[in-house]
């Protein structure tokens, strides 16, 4: 797969300023940060240190890429040519399109520096340079490119959202991360993220000023509220007896809904086989693209660009007849737990030396789990609606190897159903569910017969001796 | 944890070897090994060799496989070479991996490499043998069938015999590391296996090799694994009861998952005083322990009178300590009866077994299609299939990982699938052609229903596509596209063109069907 192999821009550089127009916008960015391990989600993780370029933007703030500023715990920034670090806080982070927004404790940072301005979407084949402190040198690097192709792409900070991108040809290098695209002297994008040399040559990507302005935008009211979405999935309709089937004419208008996921914003609104013919007035091609400002792009584009709570009206085909429908934006929760997450800590319960925690994309990664059951439900999470029984899958991660616990490995990495004749929805039922005095603790598994069986005088006998030899230093958490 | 029944499936892409040239096949072992196998030729078990020249024979097969992905093919013939050995009744014993999907069996004397061709006379997938007739009822003239070991017991030796592409025969002693239950490469039955420690050398036709003690048969060799240089040996109960049982089905089934009972905190939980007992975990309906009145939930404490362990096992007169269903597996018959002491809500109670094999109409996705054609229909350049696990191993060895997710939690849960959900009718794949336009990427997705009509099996796809709603098939599926159609009149007409233009030799085939 080749998104797997895509890299972020972000790599530890020392370096030294050269003077040239965009300096005086230019920041080079210090971050340390803390990683949590979810195989010991007790432990507060390890800390490791990144550098990634970032500009300064109206308002006095400073915008670079997400994943610069990620898990971050101590922030620096120094100015193009100014030996002096200031310290900075991140105001807003967007990991779902990979920006953020800083803020610098002492306002004397910014004297004698420029905002940039956002320009447009670059024209293919034009012109375009690069800032950023890039491997192979100290100093400030500027590559020069053109504007290769614009299409949608995943971010692979999330792993799981993608947004129009545009690929450029200058040479972008790790380091480059969260530096100005240029042309005309206004901004054209952030670089971001690229294929290494070994799966392409003079692939790099940068965010276009759509994404950013939508960020700008909807940070406006103090908070990120997310790329919004329809959850829903569309099918082409090239086929000529589908279409007539259908009652469409040979036009090549309209998409097929495949799946319409539940909790989403058009459940209850859009059906199972209805055709999309149009969105906000745009026509829906049979490809699913619409014409926008010159580019032929997905329609989800018109979404893209919309906020919480605004409206995105579809004309639709349904039964032969068609019909406008209005659908009242909002961002689908399940989703999330397939993408990768930032800025938080692992939940999780430990009793008698078994750990149970939350499976998300996180968890997965940090365990590798390989138990085909667990694997299912975490494929299928939205696809096959698991999340509207179970918003949380619990499992069983671990277990701190004590006489209690000696028996319990057959039920490694199993998804928690029940505890004591309690259903398991989510973490916070696992705790509620310990807390209650029982004689036994009664912990059935999905998909095995047998229970696990706790003896209460067993737990509590061993609960001191366990948390002390394996150092663990809280029995839970359970924010989110 | 022991799981008899619905887990064993998990381990298949470990034991059943997906493509398997040879069992024993691991170049590298010859250097390592030859020093110390020349030293074992030498002390020669005179009674072994008398038996070997007048009982082994080099059998030949020629094997063709179908193709999953163009069902209406096979594969390109591989042949496997075996040693088979004679047993009473005139006929040669093989495993069935060195016959299956045969075109052409061949039995040839080791020393005079005389020649007959032969028929399998029967062939068992459960416990893996077959046996094979000469063609030319005068071939076997002269030579003396072995007789059965009766019981065995671990340390005692055994040697296993191959031949040298002269006829010369080779002998290796090898002692006996473990008698148990285990699995069974091609269903995954679990059934007695003697593991041999033995220096094996890499031979021509090593796909069945016999093992003989004191000149009568111990097994034959059905996996060898050079690393640690066992080989997994089909025992003479598994034999016997496959020699003494003409039917089809010769091996009943539990259909349980149980779990042993050591941790102590669950066996106070359930209130078990007795020693040992095993705990049930599921017993699958129809099975003969669910139609016997065993629930999830029993502890089986005594089978036959025989106490259990904390593990399954029972001390066994000829064998040792193994595993239960050893008794219900192999020692008893078909239609014969096990009586089991369990423990239920706090009691004691008996209950009598009646030993069934498992009704092979319920099963979801087969777990092998040995020698009968896979079924399929193509409708309109699409080619539909019933999911069943040849199927998944056309993704090759690691197919769990890399056949269609879908597909392969059909087939590893297929145990948890409502009853009337049937077999798992897919789209495998599509043939472009005018009428399939804009479907061409389409693949692997399980089918719902078709022009309006549930889809349990092919014979429901091909009767549903006989009566197309308004001019269209209408094709439902589980996954994305949800729902696509066909002109059937231009389906119709254009049938002959897409035989010729793929070299079908059918639009469909629908007889190879497992009788129930």
């Amino acid at each position: 797969m080749l998104r797997v192999s895509l890299f972020l821009f972000c790599v530890f550089v020392a370096i030294g300023l050269q003077a040239a127009e965009v300096a005086e916008s230019l920041v080079r960015i210090e971050a340390t940060s803390q990683a949590p391990n979810y195989k010991a989600p007790w432990s507060p993780g390890e800390v490791s240190g990144g550098v990634g370029a970032g500009f300064i933007v109206e308002g006095d703030r400073i915008l670079t890429n997400a994943h610069v500023v990620s898990n971050v715990r101590f922030l620096t920034v120094n100015k193009e040519g100014d030996p002096k670090p200031y310290a900075a806080k991140v105001l807003y982070i967007a990991h779902d399109c990979d920006l953020a927004l800083l803020s610098v404790d002492k306002a004397e940072f910014f004297n004698g520096t420029t905002a940039l301005e956002l320009g447009d979407i670059p024209a293919i084949e034009s012109l375009v340079s690069v800032y950023g402190y890039p491997i192979g040198g100290k100093r400030l690097s500027v590559t020069r490119g053109i504007v290769s192709r614009i299409d949608f792409q995943t971010y692979s900070h999330s792993g799981m959202d993608s947004h129009l991108t545009i690929q450029i040809d200058a040479a972008i290098n790790p380091g480059n991360s969260g530096g100005p695209v240029m042309q005309k002297g206004k901004v054209v994008g952030v670089a971001f993220q690229g294929y290494s040399g070994d799966v392409a040559q003079n692939v790099g990507y940068m965010i276009p000023t759509p994404v950013v302005k939508r960020f700008f935008k909807d940070v406006e009211d103090g908070r990120y509220d997310r790329y919004m979405d329809l959850a829903l999935t569309f099918d082409n309709l090239f086929n000529p007896a589908a279409r007539k089937a259908l009652g469409l004419p040979a036009d090549d208008v309209g998409v097929q809904v495949g799946t319409v996921y539940g909790g989403g914003p058009s459940d209850g609104i859009i059906k199972v086989g209805d055709v999309l013919l149009g969105i906000d007035g745009l026509r829906i091609a049979s490809d699913g693209t619409i014409k926008l400002d010159g580019e032929s792009v997905p329609y989800t584009e018109v979404v893209e660009r919309k906020f919480k709570g605004e409206l995105a009206t579809l004309d639709i085909l349904r039964d032969g007849s068609s019909q406008q429908v209005k659908i009242p934006l909002s961002d689908p929760w399940p989703f999330a737990l397939q993408s990768n997450a930032y800025d938080e800590k692992p939940q999780f319960v430990v009793f008698g030396g078994l750990v149970f925690q939350p499976v998300d994309k996180n968890f997965m990664d940090d365990y590798n789990p390989g138990n085909l059951r667990l694997d299912y439900l975490f494929d299928f999470f939205v696809e096959d609606g698991i999340y509207r029984d179970r918003p949380q899958l619990v499992v069983l991660s671990n277990i701190l190897a004590d006489g209690v616990n000696a028996y319990a490995k057959d039920f490694l990495f199993a998804v928690v159903d029940e505890i004591n004749g309690q259903k398991i929805h989510r973490i916070s039922d696992v705790a509620a569910a310990f807390a209650k005095p029982s004689d036994y603790y009664v912990i059935q598994m999905l998909g095995i017969g047998r229970p696990l069986v706790l003896e209460r005088k067993a737990v509590e006998e061993a609960r001191s001796r366990i948390l002390q030899r394996y150092g663990v230093t809280s029995e839970h958490y359970l924010k989110k | 944890m022991i799981r008899q029944f619905v887990f064993l499936l998990l381990l298949t892409p470990l034991l059943a070897l997906a493509e398997p040239k040879s069992t024993i096949n691991h170049p590298y072992a010859v250097a390592e090994s030859t020093p110390q196998s020349l030293e074992m030729t030498e002390s020669l078990d005179q009674e072994s060799r008398k038996v070997a020249e007048s009982s082994i024979l080099r059998v030949n097969s020629t094997n063709q496989a179908y193709d999953f992905f163009q069902p209406w093919l096979k594969k390109n013939p591989v042949s496997r070479r075996g040693v088979g050995i004679l047993v009473p009744g005139g006929c040669v014993l093989v495993t069935a991996e060195l016959v299956m999907n045969s075109n052409f069996v061949e039995l040839e004397k080791a020393t005079t490499a005389e020649k007959s061709s032969a028929t399998v006379e029967r062939v068992d997938y459960d416990c893996n043998l077959a046996v094979l007739r000469p063609n030319d009822p005068k071939f076997l003239e002269g030579m003396k069938p072995l007789s059965l070991e009766k019981s065995l017991r671990v340390g005692d030796e055994a040697t296993v015999l191959q031949l040298e592409p002269n006829g010369e025969i080779a002998q290796t002693i090898g002692e006996i590391t473990s008698i148990s239950v285990g699995s069974y490469p091609l269903e995954n039955l679990g059934l007695l296996i003697y593991k041999l420690r033995v220096p094996l050398q890499q031979r021509d036709g090593s796909f069945t090799l016999p093992a003989v003690s004191d000149g009568r048969l111990v097994g034959l060799v059905m996996r060898f694994d050079a690393r640690s240089q066992s080989a997994d040996i089909i025992s003479t109960p598994v034999i016997r009861r496959f020699l003494d049982s003409p039917a089809l089905a010769r091996f009943p089934r539990m259909g349980i998952s149980f779990s042993g009972l050591r941790d102590p905190q669950f066996r106070r939980f359930i209130g078990l005083t007795e020693p040992g007992g095993v705990y049930v975990n599921e017993a699958s309906p129809h099975g003969s322990a669910a139609e016997a009145g065993i629930i999830k939930g029993d502890v089986l404490l005594a089978v036959n009178g025989r106490p259990i362990d904390q593990d399954g096992n029972y001390e066994d007169p000829d064998f040792g300590r193994v595993l239960f269903t050893h008794l219900t597996n192999t020692v008893a018959k078909l239609g014969s009866e096990v009586t089991f002491t369990l423990f239920r809500n706090g009691k004691a109670m008996k209950l009598r077994v009646k030993m069934q094999a498992p009704d092979r109409s319920r099963v979801v996705s087969e777990p092998q299609l040995a020698d009968q054609p896979p079924n399929y229909v193509v409708l309109g350049g699409f080619v539909f299939l019933e999911l069943s696990r040849p199927y998944l191993q056309e993704w090759g060895n690691d197919w769990v990982n890399d056949a269609p997710k879908r597909l392969v939690y059909y087939d590893a849960f297929q145990n948890e699938l409502p009853e009337e959900r049937g077999k798992i009718v897919i789209l495998s794949q599509v043939f472009p052609v005018p009428e399939t336009l804009g479907y061409e990427s389409i693949q692997n997705l399980v089918v719902t229903q078709v022009n309006g009509k549930p889809v349990r099996s092919l014979v429901d796809l091909s009767e549903a596509a006989q009566k197309p709603l308004k001019g269209f098939h209408k094709i439902e599926f589980e996954e994305d596209p949800k729902t696509i159609f066909l002109d059937a009149a231009s389906v119709e007409v254009n049938k002959k063109a897409f035989i010729e233009q793929y070299s079908l030799p059918a639009l469909q085939r629908l007889k190879g069907n497992k009788s129930p």
